[in-house]
């Protein structure tokens, strides 16, 4: 059977977020494939990558605050790569003045990302959403801690 | 251009310059020579060479936090109120990200929104897009040194706006903003770039004004072994001192296990000046900084604090003269300016209390030993890699994997090395890869890192490095089983 394909990166941005390569680690042994495009990818990059490897969605970490500057048209390049149905998520510091959640997850759902964790969300909780998400078995193992 | 750990001669520099200024229309308004006399022009309260000769001289700790804002007036404020209510000593000016990438275009795009919407979109100054009028309006309005901290791979133009613009310090070096901060760029070209850097300071050095300079000693942040993090910014302070640099911050980020914190600081001062007296470089000052932790935290505010104090005992005992100070917000977001008063005010009590005190030898002096042995054996291997020449070693020991720094980006860096804590939570190697550290000290290691693995009844491991990563942000120092 193939694994769902999931890509990571980080957008625009020029360091790792404390845990990324763990957080590759745990998606990967949780039976997805995972396509690591590390640090400094752009929408096209991510886009690319997701059609050549047929994922079913991206995870794009965003640490600066930037998240809405680089996140803006997404969904759209995804659309142009012929990936009307991606999912897209977006994890991290996503706003520079502080601001609720709810906020937060409204305009980048209107910008067309499907959801949003807050940086200090774990991988397990995004291995939850995305079983939800995509309906498929994907383990979440838990960190020894 | 061949790279060499040689003086850039003047034709190549100010070749270079015209290159480099020509990166941004602001890049027009800048003359050497004006401003020289524009530094020359600030009094001494704003030098921070001058802050830390004194603190360095009355064995003070200075506070100093991160900040950055978008727009001039709010960043004057934002540093004026750290400055009054949270009692920083030195100030930083943090650079954006798109600045940081020499993306101006895109940082102008952001100061826009940001006029517009009222919201601040970058995360920093965008110093280069303000230009050396904005950065002269920073300086001339706040009471205390500022120090430019950032993490371009290309800090040319960045450098030259700031120091005409007033700025006494400049973070940053050609292999602690390449490794850690960037994909794809070349190490050779970075350390070229950061050549220029340090010959612009050595310029303004020449005509009479002192500016200091701090490779960034943290690298990635998560579990550097000191030795790794120390054999970078021994080696950037020399690249940087045969440009002329006089004023040099050697910097190291907190590791958790209180011993060897205070002795990688202590050792990370004797081994610079060691090899700078070394080479010939007798009229380099060296003081030290300690970055209280940079890997991930609680997210609660109240434990935010336990580690941000745990970093300034540290920094306390171990009497740095810096300490860069943490904020309870720092598994949030980008803290808000009230965030970043209430980490100083929290350093500031540490730092007061246990300025009379000293760390008790108690195991310090083998681990001094211990991170001494590990960093010469690296930084000479560098030395022997390029034939002498540290420059053109340092880009053969990453091509090598001799120097090899834990989960960097950079496809310039190995990414063999694995380290993991001990028993103690002292930052261990777990798998050297092809570092040239002696046999002992493989073994010391190797060691080390059993004792944990038997007390936890488990095979040292990669799990034993995730477990060791999340550790502190889920309330531990060592990840252990549970």
């Amino acid at each position: 059977m193939n694994s769902t394909v999931l890509v990571l990166g980080v957008i625009g941005a020029d360091a790792y977020p404390p845990g990324y390569h763990t957080a590759c680690h745990i998606f990967s042994r949780s039976g997805l494939a995972v396509v690591d495009l590390g640090i400094m990818v752009t929408q096209a990059e991510f886009a690319a990558a997701a059609a050549q490897s047929r994922a079913a969605a991206i995870v794009v970490l965003s640490p600066t605050g930037h998240g809405e500057l680089d996140c803006r048209g997404l969904r759209h390049t995804c659309q142009q790569a012929g990936l009307a149905q991606i999912l897209l998520y977006v994890w991290g510091r996503l706003t520079v003045d502080p601001q609720p959640a709810e906020l937060i997850d409204a305009r980048f759902n209107q910008m067309g990302l499907d959801r949003t964790f807050p940086a200090c969300a774990p991988p397990e909780r995004l291995l939850a959403a995305l079983a939800q998400d995509l309906g498929t078995a994907v383990t979440a193992h838990t960190i020894t801690q | 251009m061949e790279l060499k750990n040689r003086k850039l001669e003047d034709n190549v520099f100010f070749r270079a310059r015209a290159e480099a200024l020509a990166q941004w229309p602001t890049g027009a308004q800048i003359n050497l020579e004006e401003g020289i006399a524009f530094q020359k022009s600030l009094p001494v309260e704003k030098s921070l060479p001058s802050a830390l000769t004194a603190a360095d001289a009355e064995k003070r700790t200075l506070l100093q936090p991160r900040s950055g804002s978008v727009l001039v007036d709010r960043h004057i404020q934002l540093l004026e109120y750290l400055r009054e209510q949270g009692g920083a000593d030195v100030l930083s000016t943090t650079i954006d990200s798109y600045t940081r990438q020499s993306r101006f275009r895109e940082a102008q795009s952001g100061i826009e929104e940001s006029e517009r919407s009222g919201k601040s979109m970058l995360n920093g100054f965008p110093a280069v897009n303000h230009g050396v009028d904005g950065c002269r309006r920073v300086t001339e309005s706040v009471g205390a040194p500022i120090q430019v901290r950032h993490g371009s791979p290309d800090a040319r133009l960045l450098a030259e706006t700031a120091l005409a613009g007033g700025f006494t310090g400049f973070e940053g070096g050609g292999i602690s903003f390449n490794i850690p901060y960037a994909k794809g760029v070349s190490l050779e070209k970075t350390i070229l770039d950061w050549q220029y850097v340090d010959r612009l300071v050595g310029i303004y050095e020449e005509a009479g004004v002192a500016i200091n300079r701090e490779p960034f000693g943290p690298l990635t942040g998560a579990l550097v072994p000191p030795c790794i993090s120390h054999a970078v910014s021994i080696i950037e302070s020399l690249l940087a001192a045969e440009q002329g640099v006089r004023n040099i911050t050697v910097g190291y980020g907190q590791c958790g296990n209180l011993i060897q914190d205070v002795a990688a600081l202590q050792t990370l001062r004797e081994l610079t000046r060691e090899y700078l007296h070394r080479y010939g470089y007798r009229s380099v000052s060296v003081t030290t900084v300690l970055h209280q932790w940079m890997g991930g935290f609680p997210q609660e505010e109240a434990r935010a604090y336990s580690v941000i104090s745990w970093g300034s005992v540290a920094a306390a005992l171990a009497h740095a003269t810096r300490v860069m100070v943490k904020t309870p917000h720092e598994a949030t977001g980008v803290p808000t300016g009230e965030a970043i008063v209430q980490g100083l005010l929290c350093t500031g009590q540490i730092i007061s209390m246990l300025e009379d005190q000293s760390m008790p030898e108690n195991g310090l002096q083998q681990e001094k030993e211990i991170i001494a042995a590990e960093t010469r054996c690296i930084v000479d291997r560098c030395l022997q890699l390029g034939e002498g020449d540290i420059a053109v070693g340092a880009v053969r020991a990453f091509q090598t994997g001799v120097l090899d720094v834990p989960f960097a980006p950079s496809r310039a860096n190995a990414g063999k090395l694995l380290p993991a804590r001990d028993n103690d939570g002292a930052v261990r190697i777990l798998e050297p890869g092809a570092l040239p550290l002696s046999k002992e000290l493989l073994d010391f290691n190797r060691d080390k890192i059993e004792q944990r693995a038997t007390r936890e009844k488990r095979k040292a491991s990669f799990q034993m490095v995730i477990d060791d990563i999340y550790a502190i942000s889920t309330g531990r120092l060592v990840g252990r089983p549970r």
